[in-house]
């Protein structure tokens, strides 16, 4: 169904999830990269590259939805608004700090948006479920690569163990945002857009992880999330990675790149 | 899971349906799980194959002796040497007594 | 048979373009040779991530971003492929990289130097990394076969980079007036150390590595196969290298050129450039930070 289909009210809350959506992935794909060339190890460096990469595809096909929607060019989305403006999870506000964080961080970003995407593959609106029908392929990479990564680091010995469980304690509450905080999407429900509420979702999604969870002794998540999920009150650090993303553009706005 | 030596992996790939397993080159990994994973990036992440076999350095049995692969005695009896001028030559002589002689374009 | 006969052998068949393999007998002498010129090429293009790293964060679309991203991501790929290639010759990677570390091994002089700019960014992709493929081309021959092979691979990858590159350069010079004198400061912040990048005019009889074709052209023949396709390409855009002597002899077709400063080149290549102590600092630091991941997934802290 082509979204001149839906009505105003609709369109609307589609096109918060469709940003909320595209600046997760972008958020993240800009942290992730900071590891290019300093990863633990050279091998992982490049697989860890990929994984940022392929986030930055993902919120370029998403930045593309929303331009076909409202209007708008996916680069004037992505780099031209002010940080209030970016309606990201605050799991996403933190930086990389350190492996254990950045693997805690991914894991949980990574298996809450597989539970997003399974709302979504059969979206009444087409477009957005052939984008995530490409995304979930990829995301099955993902998902391997960090089990993998929170199993050693969760069995590796006292030192790899308390960085996971102190980073995956400070990041549970802010983790709970990526399927939270988008307006109206009791009324994507009812139009075929999302297959269940972000609510519904999040359940889901705390009951497939708490088996793992407590096989490895990990932190339970709280019940509920925080207030302020997708902004507008940003954080010091994602201020500065704007400074960054925005530094060129700014220095010359009439100019293309 | 316990610590362990990173070891040597080969890698082996397919370009295309059909083609060969070939060697593509090898990586160190500290387990079979991470190889495979590193082994997708190294010779997987342009999408350039669409099959790889991991194999640990140490299980591949090598030979090189060459004795056994270059053996000094003659073996054109085993290939399609030698054949084309004998085959030409007779095929002439037949042709001459069959009367089916070809005139040369 | 006698071990100078043994060395005879190989020297002969290297010089007739033989290969050798890492199974192979080898002159202790070779191995050393071998062994060092591909842990400074590994060496390299580990440090060549840092100066573009920055820039990642900086690209300025979604394409340049991810065009960039996997540009740096293919150069840690291949400072991964030539460490095992220097390793299976018998030096471990950790050795390696506690060498580069502690400043003791050496990687070339480009990645001494600040990047100021987007422009410096295209500059480097498209230049610099063209005066590297020159060279990388002709390792594809090398006589230590693993090394040549894997030069097959990394050239491959290159040449995607300097069409990004170049095309980056292009589109800031078709650009507004300020891209463009960003690029043309760019361009003369960057010419001297491209000119120095291959090295001095060495002699061919007194290079070991040439003799045993590790490498089979010396470093004033890459100068000016690089010069030759190069300075043409930037010329037609409206750059001019800063040089006001450089220009190509209309009969032999050699360029002649203002001399390199070598002194330059020595003192930077020894650690003593821009940024040399930045970011060998800033590299200790970060391998320091993550010794606790290699020690989980790894037997034992790694010996040096």
């Amino acid at each position: 169904m082509s979204a001149q289909a839906f009505d105003a009210p609709v369109r609307a809350a589609l096109a918060g999830l469709l940003l909320a959506m595209a600046d997760d992935e972008f958020v993240l794909g800009f942290w992730d990269s900071e590891w290019t060339g300093i990863a633990p190890l050279l091998e992982e460096d490049v697989a860890f590259a990929s994984l940022a990469q392929d986030e930055i595809g993902h919120a370029q096909a998403l930045y593309q939805l929303l331009g076909d929607l409202e209007g708008g060019d996916p680069d004037e989305l992505a780099f031209g608004r002010r940080p209030e403006e970016y309606r990201h999870a605050r799991l996403l506000d933190h930086p990389r700090t350190d492996w254990a964080f950045s693997v805690a961080r991914r894991f949980l970003y990574d298996t809450a948006d597989a539970a997003r995407l399974d709302a979504l593959v059969a979206s009444a609106h087409a477009p957005l479920a052939g984008v995530v029908a490409k995304m979930r392929r990829e995301e099955t990479y993902h998902l391997l690569h960090m089990h993998a990564w929170l199993e050693r680091l969760a069995t590796g010995g006292p030192e790899p163990r308390s960085r996971l469980v102190a980073a995956m304690e400070r990041l549970w509450p802010d983790a709970l945002c990526v399927l939270a905080g988008v307006e109206g999407d009791d009324l994507l429900v009812e139009a075929g857009v999302l297959a269940e509420p972000l609510a519904a979702v999040r359940r889901r999604w705390l009951a497939g992880l708490a088996p793992e969870l407590e096989r490895l002794g990990l932190p339970a998540p709280p019940d509920d999330p925080p207030d302020g999920c997708r902004g507008p009150d940003r954080s010091d650090d994602f201020r500065w990675l704007w400074e960054q993303f925005t530094m060129v553009r700014r220095s010359d706005p009439e100019a293309v790149w | 899971m316990p610590g362990q030596p990173m070891q040597v992996y080969e890698v082996f790939r397919r370009e295309r349906e059909g083609g060969p397993m070939q060697h593509a080159g090898n990586l160190l990994a500290p387990d079979p799980e991470l190889a495979t994973h590193y082994a997708r990036e190294f010779y997987g992440r342009r999408q350039e194959s669409v099959r790889l076999w991991i194999v640990p350095r140490a299980a591949i049995v090598d030979l090189d002796d060459p004795d056994l692969l270059q053996p000094p005695f003659d073996r054109s009896f085993k290939k399609p040497v030698g054949y084309s001028t004998e085959i030409k030559a007779k095929l002439a002589q037949a042709r001459s007594r069959a009367g089916t002689e070809q005139v040369e374009p | 048979m006698s071990e100078s006969r043994r060395v005879q052998d190989f020297n002969r068949h290297v010089a007739a373009g033989g290969k050798v393999e890492a199974t192979d007998w080898m002159p202790e002498e070779y191995r050393r040779a071998v062994g060092r010129f591909v842990e400074m090429h590994a060496n390299s293009e580990l440090m060549g991530v840092l100066p573009e790293r920055e820039w990642i964060l900086r690209a300025p679309t979604l394409k340049r971003k991810l065009a960039l991203s996997a540009k740096v991501q293919d150069e840690v790929g291949h400072a991964q492929l030539l460490y095992r290639v220097a390793e299976d010759l018998g030096k471990p990677r950790e050795a390696m990289l506690a060498d580069l570390l502690a400043g003791k091994t050496k990687f070339h002089n480009v990645f001494h130097y600040p990047t100021e700019s987007w422009a410096d960014v295209g500059i480097i992709a498209w230049l610099v990394d063209a005066a590297a493929i020159v060279a990388q081309q002709a390792l594809r021959e090398s006589s230590y076969a693993p090394y040549g092979r894997t030069m097959k691979k990394i050239c491959w990858e290159e040449s995607v980079h300097i069409l990004h590159g170049r095309d980056v350069v292009l589109t800031m010079m078709n650009g507004t007036a300020r891209q463009r004198a960003l690029v043309k400061d760019a361009l003369e912040r960057w010419w001297g150390p491209l000119m120095q990048m291959h090295g001095p005019r060495t002699d061919p009889a007194k290079d070991r590595d040439l003799a045993w074709r590790i490498k089979n052209k010396d470093n004033e023949t890459l100068r000016q196969e690089f010069l030759t396709v190069y300075v043409p390409r930037i010329r037609e855009i409206g750059l001019q290298p800063p040089d006001p002597e450089l220009r190509q002899d209309p009969d032999s077709g050699t360029w002649r050129y203002t001399e390199p400063d070598w002194k330059e080149l020595y003192a930077v290549v020894t650690g003593h450039g821009p940024r040399s102590a930045e970011r060998l600092e800033f590299r200790r630091l970060n391998y320091a930070e993550t010794q606790w991941v290699r020690d989980t997934v790894l037997a034992a802290p790694l010996a040096a």
